[in-house]
């Protein structure tokens, strides 16, 4: 090889690559029937949003309506979380291969068990809900807590495995026991990934529960969607701008703890 | 020649980390700056090349002050001096020859840099620099898979690829083997003997210092306290730079 | 510039501190997460609701669905174009995220650019994720009409948001030294980023991309549901709201599955060769 093969190789790969994607992009979009132009229209979006979505004095009215339904989707999106953390934790010492686990079946199953749950996609969970549990706010929390059950599982038995068990070892070496050396040895050392995760799921299901909201008609997404479809934009603005203000008090939460952790 | 007179840098206003330093750098010699951690020495060294700005004195090199350079002549200015590192601040995801050929991207448009676009002149040079470096087999080798000694190989090359006047080394051995270290300062050593560089290098090992330089420059908590030829330098003196 | 020979002269005597307040801080979000769950699961649980009789019935419709899928109304055909179609809106919603995401990531990186541009930029986007994505897409389908072009501006908004902070965050951990040993030699920033900064970061940012092709994937599907815009949602919502049909809403699910669980194991080993 010489310098000059070398730069040409490299730049024929780099070529190849981007021409393969512009290809495949133009090919998916017209498949799709997507029109580029439609990219330079972003700002109506935001335009629409100006004119439409301002709050008024009539929407203002609606105000504590909108706050109980936001409230309600935090305690929701929470428990959801909490619920889920404390059996995926549970699951996750269980399954995980590094912490004793002499079945490799057992192992298999509770990790075959959660991809199954994180990857139905959480509609079809609440759609499926619906049915059986009709139109309320149990139904929600379950499509969250099932699909959360799948994700925290996977999330904590990855933890797990990353952690060193020499750690382990030297407490079992004194005589604990294995439960006691788990609490004690484990627990501490991973509650800092632990905590971040389940952060990040509360803050996503908040968002999830707007979309679970509008397919089974709860919470705060029923609410926009009634809104919205009634053509009553000032009053979806105003569950819009809640949303907004919930959504990033809980990411500056977040990033607060985030930063005591460490 | 580089002169550097009454340089002065202070991070607050009551712990000057460089109080009123000068020295005299000619071509073709190698300066070593000693003294404790924390002394400066650093500071000293990107002041060299105005990675930090200083609030007194002037740092001329061939009768060019860089302090009062505006921020283009300066980055023009930047071309003449080579630099190298303790941890070689390669790109390591890289080849050797990219990074090496990294070391004339100051000296090409914006466009042609972006695009990496290189003279067949420049690969040749490349090519040559890292054979002189003993690094002909691993030219088409990404850099992550080196070891420490030929990084910092790969890092004088880079900076000889500006064509320098001068080679800042920003303690260029503290993290190798003593084989390795011995192999860098005998580049370095001959580089200056050969190319007539202008060669500074920070280093905390006095007998290497000793062993190699021409001339010792020693700094303690900012301010000069030794400045002269490694015979002059005694054991009382050395006592007294570590104290 | 700070000299970090200088700094680690400072005694760090402050050590039992951090501790406390990380001790104090968990103590904190475990209680408070445990009161916030009972109360969420007492309160959710509607009065005189039969639980008992719903999770039967529950569990006798997911029998129905995964023991026994067929096509139902539609065909084999109809589902794969439908499936395709999803695939189709989540790659072009992830190309165009991750170039105007790369883009904004550049921008909001606090070692590439100035900090009023990282902070509008950051604060832009921090907005704009704020925003569910499905009402995006609403919104978008009002402003610009349902259809395509609605779905692919309102996800492409949120792919674009996500992707600038992943990226941002994975360009501020080169360190500033590797970045200043090519502007020590007089080079200027464009060709820097070009030639350091991307080729180090490359493989850490198409791992993140990918990652964001299956939340795109999964968004597409939510977007097809709940918003009109066809594909493989799509005809999950109508089977199952329309046609009530546990058998199809069963084959939908195994048809997503499977595609999902191809992306997983790709990611699963992009994750290990590159971000962790």
């Amino acid at each position: 090889m010489t310098p000059v093969t070398f730069f040409r190789r490299k730049q024929q790969v780099m070529l190849f690559t981007l021409i393969a994607l512009l290809v495949s992009y133009v090919v998916a979009s017209i498949a799709l029937g997507f029109q580029q132009g439609a990219l330079l229209q972003v700002q109506t979006g935001f335009l629409w949003m100006a004119q439409n979505f301002l709050p008024t004095a009539t929407s203002l009215k609606l105000l504590p309506a909108v706050l109980f339904q936001l409230w309600r989707t935090f305690i929701i999106a929470t428990a959801a979380a909490g619920v889920a953390g404390v059996i995926s934790l549970l699951l996750a010492v269980i399954g995980a291969k590094n912490l004793g686990q002499r079945h490799v079946s057992i192992s298999f199953f509770i990790r075959g068990f959660a991809s199954v749950l994180r990857n139905i996609p959480i509609i079809a969970w609440a759609l499926i809900l619906l049915f059986s549990f009709k139109q309320n706010e149990l139904t929600g929390f379950l499509a969250l807590w099932l699909m959360n059950l799948g994700f925290l599982t996977r999330a904590f038995l990855e933890t797990i495995e990353d952690f060193d068990t020499g750690k382990l070892e030297a407490l079992i070496a004194t005589g604990t026991s294995r439960p006691v050396a788990i609490m004690q040895g484990l627990l501490p050392e991973i509650a800092t990934p632990v905590v971040e995760w389940l952060l990040y799921m509360i803050e996503n299901n908040v968002r999830d529960a707007t979309l679970v909201g509008l397919l089974t008609g709860t919470g705060i997404g029923f609410l926009f969607d009634l809104y919205f479809k009634s053509i009553n934009y000032p009053a979806a603005g105003l569950v819009v701008v809640v949303l907004i203000v919930l959504v990033i008090s809980l990411e500056l939460l977040s990033t607060h703890i985030q930063r005591s952790l460490t | 020649m580089l002169t550097v007179t009454a340089l002065s840098k202070r991070y607050t206003p009551d712990k000057p980390s460089l109080q009123d330093v000068s020295l005299v750098a000619d071509a073709g010699t190698i300066t070593a700056v000693i003294g404790p951690s924390g002394a400066g020495k650093t500071t000293l060294l990107r002041s060299l090349n105005q990675l930090l700005k200083d609030d007194e004195g002037t740092v001329q090199l061939d009768d060019v002050d860089l302090r009062q350079l505006s921020k283009r002549e300066l980055q023009k200015a930047r071309r003449d001096i080579g630099m190298i590192f303790q941890n070689y601040n390669l790109i390591d995801a890289l080849t050797v020859l990219e990074n090496v050929l990294h070391g004339c991207l100051g000296a090409k448009s914006t466009i042609a840099g972006m695009l990496a676009h290189y003279t067949a002149e420049e690969k040749q040079a490349a090519m040559a620099l890292i054979s002189e470096m003993g690094l002909s087999d691993f030219a088409y080798t990404a850099c992550k898979h080196l070891s420490g000694g030929q990084k910092q190989r790969v890092g004088i090359a880079r900076a000889l690829m500006q064509h320098p006047k001068m080679l800042l080394c920003d303690e260029p051995i503290a993290s190798l083997d003593p084989k390795s270290a011995k192999l860098v300062m005998d580049i370095l050593r001959r580089l200056a003997d050969e190319k007539d560089l202008i060669v500074v290098v920070n280093l905390h090992q006095v007998d290497i210092a000793t062993d190699y330089a021409d001339h010792i420059v020693a700094l303690n908590h900012g301010r000069k306290v030794f400045d002269g030829t490694p015979a002059e330098l005694n054991d009382a003196q050395i006592q007294a730079i570590y104290a | 510039m700070i000299d970090s020979v200088t700094l680690s002269q400072e005694p760090t005597q402050k050590a039992p501190h951090p501790v406390d307040r990380r001790a104090r801080t968990l103590q904190a979000f475990v209680i408070g997460l445990a009161v916030i769950s009972i109360y969420g699961l007492i309160s959710v649980i509607p009065a005189h609701f039969d639980l008992w009789a719903a999770t039967k019935v529950f569990i006798a419709n997911l029998q129905l669905m995964f023991f026994s899928p067929n096509v139902g109304n539609d065909s084999h055909g109809l589902l794969f174009q439908a499936l395709l179609a999803s695939i189709e809106l989540a790659f072009v919603t992830t190309v165009l995220g991750a170039g105007l995401g790369l883009v904004c990531g550049l921008a909001a990186a606090q070692n590439i650019a100035p900090s009023w541009l990282c902070l509008t930029t950051k604060s832009v986007m921090a907005f704009v994720r704020a925003i569910p994505t499905i009402l995006w897409v609403l919104i978008y389908s009002v402003a610009l009409g349902l259809g395509p072009n609605a779905a692919v501006v309102g996800l492409t908004f949120h792919s674009v948001a996500y992707l600038a902070k992943v990226f941002a965050n994975t360009i501020e951990e080169i360190p500033a030294q590797t970045i200043e040993a090519l502007r020590a030699g007089g080079c200027g920033l464009l060709p820097v980023l070009c030639q350091a900064v991307l080729p180090s970061l490359a493989s850490r940012l198409l791992s993140w991309t990918f990652i964001r092709f299956e939340i795109n994937f999964a968004n597409a599907v939510v977007v097809g549901a709940a918003a009109g815009a066809g594909g493989i949602g799509y005809q999950l919502f109508v089977a199952s709201n329309f046609y009530f049909n546990f058998h199809e809403v069963g084959m939908i699910v195994y048809y997503i599955l499977a595609f999902v669980f191809v992306l997983e194991v790709i990611s699963t080993k992009l994750r290990h060769k590159f971000i962790d």
